[in-house]
């Protein structure tokens, strides 16, 4: 079990210990050392972004198929629970990791700008977040991916409460209840998976390795992946459990939304991929259907629901659900192309959601609005502001260049092996989402300046805006033109993960989902 | 130089401007256009040095894996066919003519380097589109075009008009792309690959495979893909609109190139079509093309009237590649006979119809933005080669010999009379009506004497603007003969095209001429009398049939009305449900349904925020019941 860790592993730690030390060292400092502030934070963001790449270097170099790398492990004293702090990264956490240091990093420089009196310790609610951020994704440990999971969930409530905007209270109160609901329910979900499985361990591979060669019982996996659907799917807004996301994103400060919906949303959806469809394959299949129903209403209800918003901030947080519809439907399907394709899109929105975020928060405190009818004709003064908004929007509506079309894309094509009557569901979405982004995008920039926009003074965006605009939208453009750059990696891991499961599997989705059919008839 | 790497470099040279131009261009609009142009007089003489160099027409192909994802490959490479070979002289060649006119056009334009970044980014998405090797690859530059043309429609940002303008051009194009979507993936797992050489190969292999109804509904879900780009019934709505854009876009983009991009589709993927699947291809072609000629009575703007001749002649063509491979099907020896004929029309439309637009250009940029034509006259004297030019490109869409429209609506008219009778009278009656609208044009623009005052002092365009148009004319005349042509395009149009021998010949010639000619002298009777030079014959003589074809069928009418009114309100009343149902209810209204629920159990009456966790936590479960019963 002890193997040695490598310098990768130390350095995987140490990415993720990197922003706790930051945040500790800057609460200590902050309000005594000013100029201390804005070096020891962006340490703390910088560092694991760097380490992240060079990881991802090496990743891709070894090309080691579903195998885990950079494996790091701690006894903290749990191990008679079966809990041990360890590290490692795979095809599917690799590409997240890589979201988390990237988006993490652009949300830390946005964060810096102003001279806020509690700057400092926004900043250090935004580092342990990082912290947690990182952690989820190069958990091996179950427990450890959702104790990292809390541990980024908390700053960003508090943060919400203390520097949100309209309604904070109630949006920090309704996304408390929801989010910490939906991780219980996941955490019943992971605890029942360790009970069950009588390995008396969290450890990830050997719960893989377990359950692979003895499958619990279809009823046991059933119910347990409810708990696990349920749980995640409210943690990513899955349909009919949503409406936190776009009060809270509209109420949270740019730098928290950008993470959150960026990334923490991310935790669900990658625990559904890569603990409970391969830890619970008969469970998945019976949930297959309905999780399709379910995802269909993000795509085409919230779909339409974005197209009513008129508040700018509100209709991210709404188009954010709704591309989450896409992810879920990937995962639907079961086939190395859907699951693999969702976990792109994973990468592509938490990128493009970002941007969007952080170009929202510039347009609103520009125009001191954030009803986008009030706006109009912003382009003539702030070109380059226009110019990144349009390409995110267009992002984010799948245009081909842009990583979300690969995501959505593959989704496409891997539903419809599924179910082609849910993959025609799915494609209506890039009609809905052309419809309300290029509307927003008229809305805000095009034709005459309106009153908002002619009586405040408005600049172009300054340098920390447009610094981690820059960054987002060259990872974008980066795997929108070379999706190897990390579709290889999830490619393999994937293949691997849910080659024995997909053959032992098939046949039970058939029956499952005409069964089904037969229920609805009688 | 491999002829893999000058394709390469054809394709990259117009990316790599428009990134120079992001980057450095933004606010130097000469060095802009100088890049821009530069790219495209790369691309044109490297596809110009290929085609005439040694390539005789063999099949070029490159490939790379471009995504892996278990059983899904993309591959991105080139397919380089005579008729791909064709299509690229087309693109490059009036591409090129169109950007240098773009440098006079746009000398008082502000966002200079935009306009050009963006004219860059067609050129590439275009290209991409030309030599693409899959249908997934087509797709991505498919979408790539839309966006170049949603950029450059919208190019005017600050006019609300271009704003929807674009906006309802990649809308439009989106639903299209819907249906082009499913196809490609319907055909991907149907047919297993979606790379174009070898699909043809597995549709020769299993003729049989066509026979199906799912060979039939997967080839008309790539036809959407066909009616959105090349703006065909009933998805025509954005391409009058388009105009919105400067001229110089509409030349190339809504007229040249990217609207035959649906019937280049077409020819790429001939073999999945069906005999049943040809049909509708070939009523939908039909009624386009006699629709927009009608609706071209009912607009005075000069653009407009330009753009639904273009409307009519892309289902000119569209129809010619149904019938077309309905006639070889029948007769079992010329497989490309539809796709050859749809696409010699296409490139001799290309060129004058570029002309005509460039022309329009010409008159507009002169005539400080006027675009109504009752407004103009007299412009023969005062620019007397646009004027000219113009005449040679009207002579030429009006079909009449020796002009390069003769020849290539001929091989059409003559499929439409082998192989289908209705068909024929209508594309017939649509070339007359093409005269007489092109008739009307001319004669109210550039005869008589000028009707305001910009019109009065206008001037013959600059050197690099009239340039372009005399090369254009040039070639509107021959490029009828097949013999212009490199030697690769020469023996596809020669072996593919049919045209009309001995009596048939003479027949067609006849036909033609009397099509031609006759719309073309009524217009001059109509239209060409000093009294009512002013006003429109049909509007002040007939005004309930140019009320009716003003109105275009309500087309626009009915789609804003679904817009609005449907659609709209269909995606309020959800928005409205979502708000009672999923955030009231489930979430706010477990809250106070606590305080009567909480008079009976009083001891969970202790505050708002655990009740309402309590209750959300109840309709959870009972959700998971609900869900394990089975959903």
């Amino acid at each position: 079990m002890n193997e040695p860790a490598t310098t990768d592993g130390y350095l995987l730690l140490g990415a993720i210990a990197v922003p706790l030390v930051c945040s500790i060292l800057l609460s200590a400092t902050g309000r005594k050392a000013k100029g201390l502030v804005r070096p020891l934070a962006l340490a703390g963001f910088l560092i694991p972004t760097v380490i992240a790449f060079m990881l991802w270097n090496t990743f891709s170099a070894e090309a080691s198929g579903s195998g885990y790398l950079f494996m790091t492990q701690a006894d903290l004293g749990l191990s008679s629970l079966g809990i041990n702090l360890k590290l490692g990264l795979n095809g599917i956490s690799m590409p997240l990791f890589l979201l988390a240091s990237i988006v993490g990093l652009a949300a830390g420089v946005y964060a810096m700008r102003g001279d806020d009196e509690n700057k400092h310790w926004y900043l250090v609610l935004l580092l342990i977040m990082q912290t947690g951020l990182l952690g989820v994704f190069a958990s091996i440990d179950i427990f450890f991916f959702y104790f990292f999971h809390e541990f980024a969930l908390i700053p960003t409530f508090i943060m919400i409460g203390l520097w949100g905007g309209r309604e904070r209270r109630y949006a920090a109160m309704e996304m408390t209840i929801y989010l910490t609901l939906g991780a219980m329910l996941s955490l019943l979900g992971l605890i029942a998976v360790y009970t069950k499985s009588g390995l008396n361990s969290f450890d990830m591979i050997s719960l893989k390795a377990h359950l692979a060669a003895m499958p619990l019982g279809d009823v046991v996996q059933q119910n347990i992946f409810a708990l696990l659907l349920i749980g995640f799917g409210i943690l990513v807004s899955l349909f009919p459990f949503h409406s936190w996301a776009p009060r809270g994103y509209a109420a949270a400060p740019a730098s928290a939304a950008m993470l959150h919906a960026g990334v923490l949303k991310k935790f669900g959806l990658y625990g559904l991929v890569q603990i409970a469809l391969p830890l619970l394959p008969a469970g998945a299949a019976h949930f297959s259907n309905m999780l399709l129903w379910l995802a269909a209403g993000n795509v085409v209800l919230i779909g339409l629901v974005t197209m009513t918003q008129t508040d700018l901030k509100r209709m991210l947080g709404y188009s954010s659900v709704m591309h989450m519809g896409y992810a879920f439907m990937g995962i639907a399907g079961f086939s190395i192309i859907g699951v693999s394709g969702a976990v792109l899109l994973m990468f592509a929105h938490g990128v493009s959601v970002a941007l969007l975020f952080l170009l929202a928060d510039c347009i609103c405190r520009r125009t001191q609005t954030c009803e986008m009818p009030e706006m109009g004709g912003l382009f003539k003064k702030t070109p380059i502001l226009c110019g990144f908004f349009v390409a995110a929007s267009l992002a984010s509506i799948g245009l081909p260049g842009f990583a979300n079309f690969w995501g959505e894309f593959t989704i496409f094509v891997g539903l419809w092996q599924f179910s082609p009557a849910f993959a025609v569901v799915a494609i209506t979405g890039i009609v809905i989402s052309a419809i309300y982004g290029l509307r927003a995008v008229a809305r805000i920039f095009y034709g005459p300046a309106s009153a908002v926009v002619q009586d405040n003074t408005i600049e172009d965006l300054a340098i920390c805006e447009r610094t981690p605009a820059v960054i987002l939208f060259v990872a974008l453009i980066a795997v929108g033109v070379f999706p190897k750059l990390i579709s290889d990696d999830i490619n393999m891991a994937i293949s691997d993960v849910y080659k024995a499961p997909v053959t032992t599997v098939a046949e039970p989705v058939v029956p499952a989902t005409t069964q089904d059919i037969s229920n609805h008839e009688s | 130089m491999a002829p893999q790497q000058t394709l390469l470099i054809i394709l990259l040279a117009p990316l790599a401007a428009a990134s120079l131009i992001a980057l450095v261009g933004r606010r130097k609009g000469l060095l802009s256009a100088g890049i821009s142009v530069g790219s495209a007089a790369v691309q044109m003489l490297l596809t110009l040095s290929l085609l005439y160099g040694s390539w005789k027409g063999e099949p070029i192909t490159a490939s790379v894996e471009w995504l892996h994802i278990g059983a899904l490959n993309v591959n991105l490479g080139f397919y380089l066919t005579p008729l791909a070979g064709m299509l690229l002289f087309v693109v490059t060649f009036v591409g090129f003519c169109i950007h240098l006119f773009a440098i006079g056009y746009s000398d008082d334009d502000e966002a200079r380097g935009r306009f050009f970044g963006g004219l860059s980014i067609f050129m590439f998405s275009m290209t991409g589109i030309v030599l693409s090797s899959s249908l997934f690859m087509i797709f991505i530059f498919w979408e790539l075009v839309g966006f170049s043309s949603y950029m450059l429609i919208g190019h005017y940002l600050a006019r609300p008009s271009a704003a929807a303008a674009a906006k309802k051009a990649f809308i439009v194009n989106r639903v299209g792309d819907f249906g082009f979507l499913i196809g490609i993936i319907w055909c991907f797992w149907h047919y297993g690959t979606t790379d174009l050489a070898t699909l043809e190969s597995i549709m020769h292999a299993n003729p049989v495979l066509l026979t199906t109804g799912t060979a039939t509904a997967i080839a008309l879900c790539l036809f959407c893909g066909v009616l959105g780009k090349s703006a065909q019934m009933p998805l025509h709505v954005w391409l009058p609109d388009a105009m919105e854009g400067p001229t110089p876009v509409s030349a190339l983009i809504h007229a040249a190139t990217m609207v035959a991009a649906g019937v280049y589709l077409l020819g790429r993927i001939w073999f999945v079509y069906s005999p049943s699947a040809l049909q509708v291809v070939a009523v939908v072609g039909t009624v386009t093309a006699a629709y927009a000629a009608f609706c071209a009575f009912g607009v005075k703007d000069i653009k407009k009237i330009l753009a639904y001749s273009t409307l009519s002649q892309l289902g000119y063509l569209v129809a010619a590649f149904a019938l077309g491979t309905l006639y070889a099907m029948q007769h079992g020896d010329h497989g490309l006979t539809g796709v050859g004929t749809a696409h010699f029309h296409l490139t001799t439309h290309a060129f004058f119809k570029a002309l005509m637009f460039l022309g329009a250009g010409s008159v507009i940029h002169a005539c400080h933005h006027e675009q109504d034509i009752f407004k103009m006259g007299g412009l023969l004297k005062r620019m007397p080669i646009t004027a000219v030019t113009f005449l040679v490109g009207v002579i030429a869409i009006s079909g009449i010999p020796p002009f390069s429209g003769f020849y290539s609506k001929d091989a059409i008219l003559f499929l439409a009379q082998e192989e289908n009778k209705v068909i024929f009278y209508i594309l017939a009656g649509t070339a007359f009506l093409t005269a007489l609208y092109m008739g009307r044009l001319f004669f109210i623009a550039f005869l008589g004497s000028p009707r305001s005052e910009h019109v009065e002092h206008a001037k013959e365009s600059s050197f690099v603007m009239w340039l372009p148009l005399v090369v254009l004319a040039i070639l509107s005349v021959v490029g009828g003969f097949e013999g212009i042509y490199p030697e690769a395009i020469k023996s596809f149009l020669s072996e593919n095209v049919l045209h009309p021998h001995g009596a048939a010949h003479q027949q067609m010639l006849i036909l033609s001429l009397c099509l031609g000619l006759g719309g073309l002298l009524l217009s001059m009777l109509l239209y060409f009398k000093p009294a009512s030079r002013g006003n429109d014959f049909l509007e002040s003589n007939l005004p309930i049939v140019f009320n009716i074809l003003k109105g275009r069928l309500y087309f626009d009418e009915f789609y804003n009305f679904y817009v609005a009114k449907i659609q709209q309100r269909f995606a309020c009343v959800v928005s409205f449900l979502e708000q009672v149902f999923i955030q009231r209810l489930m979430v706010k209204g477990s809250g106070s349904l606590t305080g009567v629920v909480g008079t009976v159990i009083r001891g969970v009456h202790t505050g708002n925020v655990r009740s309402y966790a309590f209750w959300f936590l109840f309709g959870l479960v009972l959700f998971w019941v609900f869900a394990i019963i089975g959903f």
